[in-house]
């Protein structure tokens, strides 16, 4: 293999803390573990540099999977967590939460997607999936390695809502929050609000007037 | 409608569009036309002398233009607000309705439209739906018989504030209808049109029959039907009741009309499943049940707005189950049919649900966002240095970038929304993405790599849209290649030329560029910056005579998981399609040339130590496949 370009320098902007990495591989029930052992995820994970401790677990975002996690973080003094388990579109706020009880900042807790990405699309394939999901989760170990933490940053809020559509739907949300004292733009494009609605003779399933 | 209007927080803002929405969740800054009524809000008193005077009619849109209105007009005269129009395309300019208006003086010719802005904590987007026009489907010859007319037609014949005052009457004739068909499911479950069911049509039909027996008992209704949906509470009920009352239900979906040319009178052929027959019945008039469809203008809704649209083209909720009000953007959410065809219970649940999820950003003092937002290091910006640039702040979506000549680049925090466009153009590597740094992006490359690199396909995608879609396609278990290998960064704009060169030199056998479809982007025009930057990429890699199918660009919407499958297998089948020593050779001979496009992104901070640490994991991967 030619030269490696990027490693011939070095520079000091870098996470200085030694990573002390907890990794958690969901079964999901058998969505995970119907189609991968993951025993051995959890196996392959436990040896990867800067992890010190690997296990798996039956349901990680249920209560049970959530102390574990938490526990792990104090007893094993965890300054990074793995969660090898779903979507981050499912759960990603669920275990930067988890995490932030336990004292450590949301930021240092990184998802691999070993469900919608990896069991339930390769269902026919488990080789292929165990495969993809030890490097999905190196993956995350990875670049857990080098997560430094992160504040949210706030930002004011303007005290004024705006609805766009002058329909029934429309309608009710200017008044629901107009009723919790919050002003309200109703937008409408036509010259008078109502929608559909308006048009409409008696409606189902009360048969009343509709405006 | 009346106690909107009448609720002193609500200002109701009429014959205005909205031009431009920018911002962010707490702080969006809206800009709306409004258009020139050529009526004085302020003076007009809703008295109508106007439309009195107006000697200009044209057709009504508002009643179907089954009726005039004069060009001075207000739709309906439940109209809210109460204040008139004048429909300048009409207009003739004499000047009658000034005349009548007198001392009032609010009739304005020199109106002109408005742009205001607004400053808004949060959005609700209720923008409801439209009506298929059934002049395409020439088989019930609508706009031929004129005594076929559409559901939203009926709905203002027998309505008593209507243009017949509630009589219902034959287009051809001006009799009452005797003999009544009502075909559903006209343009949707219909391939060639809209393939989904339009929600509420059954129930709708079954309203419209039982108000039309309820004016004439002796009226004879026939209802022909594919499939009858009646799942909310007293839906079914109403359904019996429809029966009992002796509504003829029919289930076929009628296969012409036609028409006695002298008497107007109407014959549908059908399919009737329960007789297993063919039929053909006489009716006085046919009304079509017609399909919900998006708003004309949803598509240009959608770019204004920055949402995605599921197919279809409604649109698009972040997650079907866990967040079905909300849109990807925080602070803007969805109410009603805009999100697809419901009925008015259902509008008017997400109407609340709506007000709610804004209500919790806006009953807060501060909301609190991501801090996943560039960073410069001045140090290494060459702009710094005296050297004219301001490549990042032109790929900036939001103009969050100051550039200076003189002065390091400068990110505007709170105007960043964290696409890392700038990262990605920046050619000095002199900005970085928090949380997604090129040292965390390349140890994800590095180790997705460790092992059999030239099997792998490499797959970058973005958090809106491609990722979505490769998790749909997992939902619905669309199976794929499981050699690929998946990356995710905020957006294609993100997806730096180095990473991919990295991967080539890394020795991987397919990359899979991808990201949303341009007016689908999260971040404006992200997508646009990501776009070029591919193209450009693939054009080089062409000239490296790289082989075909190693490098590709797809844009890929979170609602298209069957296209992400898709991809990626026909992805496997191009590599498969390589013999094994051609890729071989190729990847080899491509490394080097990689390798020289990459000798300055170890000088970026952090990369280069990262990197020696990155390799103790590859070295760990690669000797336990050998052990394996």
């Amino acid at each position: 293999m030619s030269e490696d370009p990027i490693t011939k320098s070095h520079s000091a902007d870098f996470p200085q803390d030694e990573p002390r990495i907890g990794v958690y591989v969901c079964h999901c029930g058998s969505n995970i573990a119907g189609v991968i052992p993951p025993e051995a995820v959890v196996d392959f994970a436990g040896k990867l540099p800067g992890v010190v401790r690997s296990i798996d677990t039956m349901y990680a975002c249920a209560d049970s999977g959530q102390r574990l996690i938490k526990e792990d973080i104090a007893k094993y003094g965890l300054n990074r967590v793995v969660v090898s388990a779903c979507s981050v579109r499912m759960h990603e706020p669920t275990f930067r939460g988890c995490v932030a009880e336990a004292g450590l900042n949301p930021f240092l807790m990184e998802m691999a997607n070993i469900r919608e990405q990896c069991t339930w699309a390769h269902g026919h394939d488990r080789a292929g999936a165990l495969e993809k999901a030890k490097d999905l989760t190196a993956a995350a170990v990875a670049k857990a390695t080098f997560l430094t933490p992160l504040d949210m940053i706030k930002v004011p809020v303007t005290k004024r809502a705006m609805v766009i559509g002058g329909g029934v739907a429309g309608i009710n949300a200017a008044l629901d929050l107009a009723e919790q004292n919050i002003p309200v733009t109703l937008v409408e494009k036509e010259p008078t609000i109502g929608g559909v609605m308006a048009q409409l003779n008696k409606t189902f399933p009360t048969m009343d007037c509709s405006i | 409608m009346v106690d909107a209007a009448r609720q002193p927080l609500i200002e109701v803002k009429t014959f205005t569009e909205v031009e431009k929405v920018e911002g962010y969740v707490g702080n969006f800054v809206v800009t709306l036309r409004e258009k020139a009524k050529y009526v004085r809000a302020d003076r007009c008193n809703g008295c109508g002398a106007c439309t009195k005077a107006c000697p200009v009619e044209v057709p009504n849109y508002f009643e179907m233009n089954l009726a005039p209105r004069k060009a001075a007009y207000i739709p309906m005269s439940q109209a809210v607000p109460l204040i008139y129009n004048i429909d300048m395309d009409a207009c003739i300019h004499c000047y009658k309705c000034v005349e009548a208006c007198g001392a009032l003086e609010a009739i304005d010719f020199s109106m002109e439209d408005k742009l205001v802005e607004q400053e808004i904590g949060a959005i609700v987007v209720a923008t409801g739906f439209s009506h298929f026009d059934p002049t395409p489907m020439t088989e019930y010859g609508y706009g031929r018989f004129p005594n076929v007319i559409t559901a939203m037609e009926m709905e203002r014949l027998n309505n008593s504030a209507g243009p017949t005052n509630g009589a219902l009457i034959r287009p051809s004739d001006g009799k009452y209808p005797r003999r009544i068909a009502i075909i559903n499911c006209v343009g949707s479950r219909d391939k060639r049109y809209n393939p989904s069911c339009s929600n509420f049509c059954c129930m709708y039909a079954i309203k419209n029959a039982l108000l039309l027996k309820q004016m004439h008992p002796d009226t004879e209704i026939s209802i022909y039907y594919i499939d009858i949906r009646t799942p909310s509470k007293g839906y079914e009920e109403f359904y019996d009741r429809a029966r009992e009352s002796g509504i003829r239900f029919i289930q076929g979906r009628p296969s012409e009309i036609t028409e006695d040319p002298d008497t107007h009178q109407l014959f549908i052929s059908s399919e009737d499943i329960t007789l297993g027959k063919v039929i053909e019945r006489e009716y006085d008039m046919v009304m079509l049940n017609q399909a919900a469809i998006p708003q004309p203008d949803q598509n240009h809704m959608s770019s204004v707005l920055n949402v995605a649209q599921s197919p279809g083209g409604w649109f698009m909720e972040y997650h079907p189950k866990l967040r079905p009000i909300d849109s990807p953007t925080d602070g803007i959410f969805f109410a009603g049919a805009s999100l697809g065809p419901k009925d008015i219970p259902a509008s008017v649940a997400q109407g609340s649900a709506a007000a709610s999820r804004a209500s919790r950003i806006l009953h807060s003092d501060s909301w609190q966002i991501e801090p996943t937002v560039a960073v410069v290091w001045p140090d290494r910006c060459v702009s710094a240095k005296g050297q004219a640039c301001g490549i990042c702040a032109r790929a900036c979506p939001y103009g969050a970038i100051d550039y200076t000549k003189g002065l390091a680049a400068e990110v505007i925090t709170a105007k960043c929304h964290g696409c890392g466009a700038c990262v990605g153009e920046c050619p000095h590597d002199s900005i970085t993405q928090l949380h997604y740094t090129d040292a965390q992006v390349l140890a994800q490359i590095r180790t997705l790599l460790a092992v059999e690199p030239e099997k792998k396909i490499l797959a970058f995608r973005c958090q809106w849209c491609s990722y979505g879609g490769a998790d749909l396609a997992g939902t619905s278990h669309f199976e794929y290649s499981a050699n690929e290998r998946g990356l995710r960064v905020m957006c294609s704009a993100r997806m730096d030329a180095d990473l991919i060169y990295e991967a080539y030199r890394l020795g991987a056998g397919a990359i899979l560029y991808s990201g949303c479809h341009p007016q689908d982007c999260h971040y404006i025009t992200g997508q646009i910056v990501g776009a070029k930057r591919a193209a450009r990429l693939g054009k080089m890699f062409e000239r490296m005579q790289m082989s075909p199918g190693r490098f590709r660009i797809e844009w890929i919407s979170a609602a298209e998981g069957d296209k992400y499958a898709r991809v990626i297998n026909e992805m496997q089948s191009a590599l498969d399609a390589i013999p094994e020593d051609v890729l071989k050779s190729e990847i080899e001979r491509l490394k080097p040339e990689m390798a020289k496009k990459l000798t300055k992104l170890g000088d970026v901070p952090g990369v280069a130590q990262a990197m020696v640490q990155v390799d103790f994991i590859v070295d760990e991967m690669i000797s336990r496949e050998i052990a394996a």
